[in-house]
């Protein structure tokens, strides 16, 4: 775990993978991942895309979760290349509550600060549909940079719209301690969800027995 | 139909020579450079020949790029052009180019390769966007892609290293509602005058 003022960093695993068949068919999944096709996913799917991800040599998906133990979303570097030490940066609130919160920001932040800290990345970069005004107001907050629009980048419900981008560098980023101090991050007080009930019998065979 | 024909280029497909002998050579020189924004370590045959192993397994891994080699009208083989990222979805693609023989830039072989491969791309692939990256330093690719129609959208600071230093990477789009089509465009550049030039009067 790495701890962070509002949310802390964990692994993705079992708490956050049983929330991800639905986070992942959520509006916030398609605004993170903006070129995706607007597919149903299903557990198949998911799965996979889990799996994918951690044996990915060049990215990670991280789960974040309030201060509660409550998760929250994945922040998701992906595309490092190596050379230049530059990666992709993703986040998204999962569950939509916390949608625009100081613990969203925070989980960017911790994903800023996972990069440019302990990975030693030199660039970081992002986008954001141009209507998505809740994604660009976090990221500017965070620190990026507006760095140029691609025009009508994407298809969007019937339109072709513009994207964003952002751009942050090492050298923009005053650290983490630093960085939280000067935003004041406010707890949102969102009630932690009731944890969700397993739902097959494999994980039970795998040892992890229903109390 | 899968040759391209243009007035300094023809796009065609590869040929086993051009795996075997240019990709050891454009690997091995400074179009490397320019072509991949600051890539340049030595690489041996052996590396190309994987190198080259890995990709023609791409498409059954889902690759939906399409790549033309390129071929002067003297004969010789020049370079590659292609579309590295074809995104059916949202109807965009990446376009990348990369002339290897040093002697074959300048003169309207690598506009004339991008009018061949943008017009594919809107006619036969049905994109309506398309996009390319070059480097900050890269004057002459950017000159060369305004010409051709390409609009400045963005400059990503410092996400290229070339030869130690960071340099910013720009990237352009091309709208399918903007292009005039290759036959304006070609006259508009006056590549017939520049074929003419270089390789005398031909049909």
């Amino acid at each position: 775990m790495i701890e962070g003022k509002l949310v802390d960093l964990v692994p993705f695993e079992d708490d956050f993978a049983i929330h991800m068949e639905t986070w992942m068919n959520e509006e916030a999944w398609f605004r993170a991942r903006l070129w995706e096709r607007r597919e149903p996913h299903t557990e198949d799917d998911v799965k996979k895309f889990i799996e994918k991800m951690e044996k990915s040599e060049r990215g990670a998906l991280i789960g974040f979760q309030s201060k509660d133990g409550d998760p929250i979303g994945g922040v998701i570097f992906d595309h490092e290349w190596q050379r230049v030490r530059k990666a992709d940066a993703m986040f998204f609130a999962g569950d939509t509550r916390y949608e625009g919160t100081d613990e969203h920001l925070d989980g960017l932040l911790m994903l800023l600060r996972y990069c440019f800290e302990t990975r030693n990345l030199h660039r970081l970069d992002a986008s954001a549909l141009a209507f998505d005004e809740v994604r660009i107001d976090l990221l500017r907050r965070a620190g990026f940079v507006h760095e140029g629009t691609l025009r009508q980048h994407i298809r969007y419900d019937g339109d072709y719209v513009d994207v964003e981008m952002f751009g942050i560098l090492a050298e923009d980023w005053p650290g983490y301690e630093q960085k939280v101090a000067a935003l004041d991050l406010q707890p949102s007080g969102i009630e932690p969800k009731p944890k969700p009930e397993k739902k097959d019998d494999k994980e039970t065979e795998a040892g992890e027995a229903k109390s | 139909m899968t040759t391209l024909h243009g007035l300094l280029v023809d796009l065609e497909p590869f040929v086993p020579a051009f795996h075997q002998e240019k990709m050891h050579a454009y690997w091995n020189n400074e179009s490397r450079l320019w072509a991949t924004m600051g890539d340049c370590e030595p690489t041996t045959r052996a590396q190309i020949a994987r190198i080259h192993e890995e990709r023609s397994g791409a498409r059954e891994r889902g690759y939906t790029g399409v790549h033309f080699m390129m071929r002067a009208r003297d004969g010789n083989i020049i370079g590659s052009i292609g579309l590295n990222w074809v995104d059916y979805w949202n109807r965009t693609a990446w376009l990348g180019a990369w002339i290897g023989e040093k002697d074959y830039w300048g003169g309207g072989h690598g506009t004339d390769a991008l009018l061949l491969t943008v017009d594919y791309a809107f006619r036969w692939l049905d994109m309506r966007r398309l996009c390319l990256g070059t480097m900050d330093i890269n004057e002459r690719a950017q000159r060369n892609v305004e010409k051709a129609g390409f609009r400045f959208e963005t400059r990503e600071r410092k996400a290229a290293l070339v030869n130690g230093r960071w340099i910013d990477a720009l990237n352009y789009g091309l709208l399918r509602d903007d292009w005039p089509g290759r036959e304006a465009l070609v006259d508009q550049l006056g590549l017939r005058e520049k074929a003419e030039r270089r390789y005398g009067k031909g049909d």
